[in-house]
């Protein structure tokens, strides 16, 4: 569904080139939970990021269903993320002056607020829906962004550390309630935590910007 | 899993919600980019803000307004001089015949009446100190037609006595003067409470002491005397012609016509419209000076709102990195801050419109009515003075947003993971 064609993303550091990823070869399948795991500063999140139209590869082609998303207009990229893709961040991010319900309807103009509901619900936060941010804890927070990840049904989460911010079982609850709530549609998670990956279907290890190696469910 | 594929309107145009609270005083679930739902949300920041723009209106159409009142009590105080075009002769009191003969026969407009007057002056106050103003001396039948035509809709008292150092005023003047009906009963405070010209007063002189005896109702600014009074205590014994158009429309054309006919002539004419170009003439520098003070507070003013408009929006770049980052485009954010911009500058303007001509209406019945100053709580060049206020705060605002988005990368700023 997604393909990366010998996509890879330089940065520039003080004139001297960084590969934060290079020439990655990979897929990502239709309703599949695919891990990226790795050290710091592998690359983990520059690839997101190319998966999901956020960054340009610097050379090579992202492909989502057959349309290559480097040549797409930028406002096209916005309106697919907005659209089919959801996202994670590592941090908890969200707009300070919105409820929780708000917050998670932010992701898809056209969803419905009862369908905000019903995930916040899912979630087990069907009494919090109209606090704001700070009136949650960091594991609530997250909750709702995992909400807004999947208001809408979108054909891909990305999900960058999702649960970084959070202590372990509560790491734990956000990526099954992530993985279980997602439908039809596909996840990619990154983490350089393993055990957070326990339900994937499939690992990808990258070390140093390159696929290292695949590996496919433990399970 | 369904395929969303309608076209995306911009702005995050969610289908409207109903508003409700319930029982726990919950929030009411808003539309979370609608503009309103930002501003409502932030009140905090958009009052003052909004004050802010609020005061600066209130402050460009006061000084603008005060000022304006100037020509505009001009213009006001000397409005009787639309109604009638005068001559004089110079230096041969006897040509007024001949010229009153000329007028009679050439003029290009029809005329409804022809008198004879006299003058002699006094002074009325204005909030810039004294300045003169005329006492016409009419015979009794002159008098009642002059006070129609200035629109007089009744006398309160009654006509000056032939000879008798008797005067009518308007009731703008009685204000402006403190001046009473005569009262021959009355205490020596109310008495003197009526005295319009006297030998003591020299900007009002007069040999003796003229009393107000009537008062005509009407807006115009008018003092009237006998003419017989006059002829027999004033120097020099000059008659003035005084020559009203049938058609007051027609009154300025006949006046230009005089001016042009008399040019050069043993006659000077005295015209409204002379009184309206000295005035613009006297206030064209003021006014040029004017704008260049308002220019500099315009934009001062816009500076700092500009400052405090990119602040305010700074605060705002994760939010932005966000929303960019999950889909929104740039421009349907740039047009969600704009619109936010141009709610909070025009409810400001707005307020500022308002507030200024409840402030202006305040300063006008207290300080100004009782003395018949003249100040217009809606002069059109004091709030016309404030229209660029709003425009450039907002294009200020809009290009700092702009600037901003230039080099905005959504992934920067959700990477930098600030909270
Ligand atoms: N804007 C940038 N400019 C220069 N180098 C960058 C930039 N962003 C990332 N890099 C470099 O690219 C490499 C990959 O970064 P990336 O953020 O993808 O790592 P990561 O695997 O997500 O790390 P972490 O687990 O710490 O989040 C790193 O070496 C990093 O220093
Ligand atoms: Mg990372």
């Amino acid at each position: 569904m997604i393909e990366a064609r010998d996509a890879s993303l330089l940065y520039s550091d003080h004139g001297r080139d960084v590969f934060a990823c290079r020439d990655i070869c990979m897929v990502v399948e239709e309703n599949e939970f695919l891990g990226i795991l790795g050290p710091s500063g592998s690359g983990k999140s520059s690839l997101l990021y190319l998966l999901s139209g956020l960054k340009i590869p610097t050379s090579g082609d992202i492909v989502y269903h057959g349309r290559s998303l480097p040549s797409m207009h930028e406002d096209e990229r916005s309106k697919l993320r907005l659209r089919e893709f959801g996202f994670v961040f590592q941090q908890p991010y969200l707009l300070g002056y919105l409820t929780a319900i708000e917050n998670v309807m932010l992701a898809s103009p056209k969803a419905s607020r009862e369908e905000a509901y019903e995930l916040l619900e899912n979630l087990g936060l069907s009494d919090k829906t109209h606090r704001l941010p700070h009136e949650l804890s960091g594991g609530e927070r997250q909750r709702v962004c995992v909400a807004r990840a999947l208001l809408g049904d979108p054909r891909v989460i990305f999900a960058d550390e999702p649960t970084a911010a959070l202590d372990h079982r509560n790491g734990l609850s956000v990526v099954s309630l992530l993985n279980r709530h997602r439908g039809s549609g596909s996840l990619v998670m990154v983490t350089h935590d393993p055990s957070m990956l326990s339900e994937a279907d499939r690992v990808v290890q990258l070390n140093d910007g390159t696929i290292a190696e695949v590996m496919a469910a433990s399970a | 899993m369904a395929v969303k594929n309608e076209p995306l309107t911009a702005g995050g145009e969610l289908e409207p919600l109903p508003r409700e609270r319930n029982e726990n005083g919950r929030k009411p679930v808003l539309r979370p980019l609608a503009p309103s739902t930002y501003l409502l949300r932030n009140a905090g920041k958009t009052i003052p803000l909004t004050g802010v723009i609020m005061l600066a209106i209130l402050l460009v159409a006061g000084i603008i307004s005060m000022i304006d009142s100037i020509p505009y009590s001009i213009r006001t105080i000397y409005s009787y001089s639309k109604e009638m075009l005068g001559v004089t002769p110079r230096g041969d009191p006897s040509l007024t015949p001949k010229i009153i003969e000329e007028i009679k026969r050439n003029s290009p407009v029809p005329l409804d009446r022809v008198m004879l007057c006299r003058a002699s002056s006094s002074q009325v106050q204005s909030i810039v100190g004294k300045w003169p103003f005329v006492v016409l001396g009419l015979n009794q039948s002159d008098t009642l037609y002059y006070l129609k035509r200035q629109g007089s809709k009744r006398l309160i008292g009654r006509l000056p006595k032939p000879g008798a150092p008797e005067a009518i005023v308007s009731t703008p003047i009685a204000k402006n003067l403190g001046l009473r009906l005569d009262d021959p009963h009355g205490t020596k405070q109310q008495r003197d409470a009526s005295v319009l010209l006297g030998p003591d007063k020299t900007d009002s002189y007069s040999p003796q002491y003229v009393k107000v005896v009537g008062i005509a109702d009407t807006d115009r600014w008018l003092m009237v005397d006998s003419v017989e009074y006059q002829r027999e205590h004033y120097l020099p014994p000059v008659d003035i012609a005084l020559v009203f158009a049938r058609n007051p429309a027609d009154q300025d054309r006949l006046d230009h016509w005089a001016d042009n006919r008399f040019k050069g002539q043993r006659a000077q004419i005295f015209a409204y419209f002379q009184i309206d170009k000295s005035t613009r003439d006297m206030f064209k520098t003021l006014y040029a000076i004017l704008n260049i003070v308002i220019g500099t507070l315009v934009l001062v003013i816009t500076f700092m709102m500009g400052m405090l408009m990119n602040i305010y929006q700074s605060q705002r770049l994760q939010e932005f990195g966000l929303l960019q980052a999950i889909g929104y485009t740039r421009k349907q954010l740039l047009r969600r801050v704009a619109l936010e911009s141009v709610a909070v500058v025009v409810l400001g303007w707005v307020l500022g419109v308002c507030l200024a001509f409840g402030m202006l209406n305040v300063v006008k019945t207290v300080l100004m009515d009782p003395k018949a100053y003249a100040l217009d709580s809606l002069d059109p060049m004091a709030y016309r003075y404030t229209a660029p206020l709003p425009f450039a705060i907002l294009i200020v605002a809009l290009a700092t947003v702009i600037i901003r988005f230039r080099r905005f990368d959504p992934v920067g700023i959700v990477e930098r993971r600030l909270v």
